[in-house]
């Protein structure tokens, strides 16, 4: 009796137990880095603007870990070592220029900063 | 199990990532973000990548996020943004362009199909030997990662064995842009009088 029902439940648990396929991760990794690319366009915020790209960055980086399982590689791990150097050193300039913008213009608000406009 | 944690996970980071770029309060985008990293951390050790997972909640949960409340204590900019805006009118090309950019990667994820998976480490290896053939030890193969589970014992020493062998002039060069970031950030938060 519990060999019948294990065998009637297995195949309702099978993805529940089997691991999540790459594709679920692309597919969340999408769904992630359109929110952060939302954020870029819709917010005023230079502070929050900033934080929408890390987030950005993360979600290319679940899809490199992903493809890393996927093909057996190291690879993609290192890349995603790479890009986190690459978003420290990014955010230590923009944190600072955002500061030397808010001394000016006493304003982190994008569209206060125009001094490019001819 | 794994499927239910990633469901979990998953449902918790893009929650909190909407909840990051609707909130008007600063602040409290930064502590959504948290939360986003800290599930990717989660994904990371579902996808048996543990060290990344560490350095994910030490650098970016932790490093990362707190000079960025630090910057956003200090500017004090954590009062809502004012409603009323000279470039409102964009808002609406900005949610197109968004949306647009939401379809393309919907058809780009639907329409793409995985490879499969690489089942043989000879296989692996062979590729990997034939297109990167650099100052490599010829006696050590490429090592093959082994996705969660067994055998994870020696997953950060290979990991580090990739990393300063054959990524070493990469790894070398990191170093010299973070030190380019250090030397532009004091640079850049300096006080200079004579430009204001």
């Amino acid at each position: 009796m519990p060999e019948d029902l294990s065998t009637l439940i297995a195949p309702l648990l099978a993805p529940l137990i089997s691991p999540v396929p790459t594709e679920w991760y692309l597919v969340l990794s999408a769904i992630l880095f359109a929110i952060g690319s939302l954020g870029v366009l819709l917010r005023k915020n230079a502070l929050t603007i900033f934080m929408s790209v890390e987030l950005m960055l993360n979600a290319v980086n679940l899809s490199f870990v992903a493809f890393s399982r996927q093909f057996g590689q190291f690879d993609g791990q290192i890349f995603v070592f790479f890009v986190m150097a690459v978003a420290a050193a990014e955010v230590a300039i923009g944190l600072a220029i955002i500061v030397d913008i808010f001394r000016s213009r006493n304003s982190v608000d994008i569209d206060d900063v125009s001094w490019l406009k001819g | 199990m794994e499927f239910i944690i990633f469901a979990l996970a998953a449902a918790v980071s893009v929650a909190a990532a909407i909840m990051m770029v609707l909130n008007r309060n600063a602040m409290y985008s930064a502590l959504f973000l948290v939360l986003t990293f800290f599930c990717f951390a989660v994904f990371y050790v579902l996808l048996g990548a543990y060290f990344l997972a560490v350095v994910q909640v030490a650098v970016y949960a932790g490093a990362i996020m707190v000079l960025m409340l630090f910057v956003l204590m200090l500017l004090n900019v954590s009062h809502p943004e004012a409603a009323d805006r000279r470039l409102a009118f964009l808002r609406p090309f900005a949610v197109i362009a968004g949306l647009i950019l939401v379809v393309e990667l919907a058809v780009a994820v639907s329409r793409g199909s995985a490879p499969a998976v690489a089942a043989s480490p000879s296989t692996t290896s062979g590729s990997a030997l034939a297109t990167a053939t650099v100052s490599r030890p010829v006696a050590t193969p490429t090592p093959v990662y082994e996705p969660a589970g067994e055998a994870t014992v020696g997953h950060t020493q290979l990991l580090a064995s990739v990393l300063f062998t054959r990524y070493l002039f990469p790894f070398e060069v990191t170093s010299i842009l973070l030190l380019g970031a250090i030397l532009g950030a004091a640079v850049l938060a300096r006080k200079r009088p004579e430009l204001t």
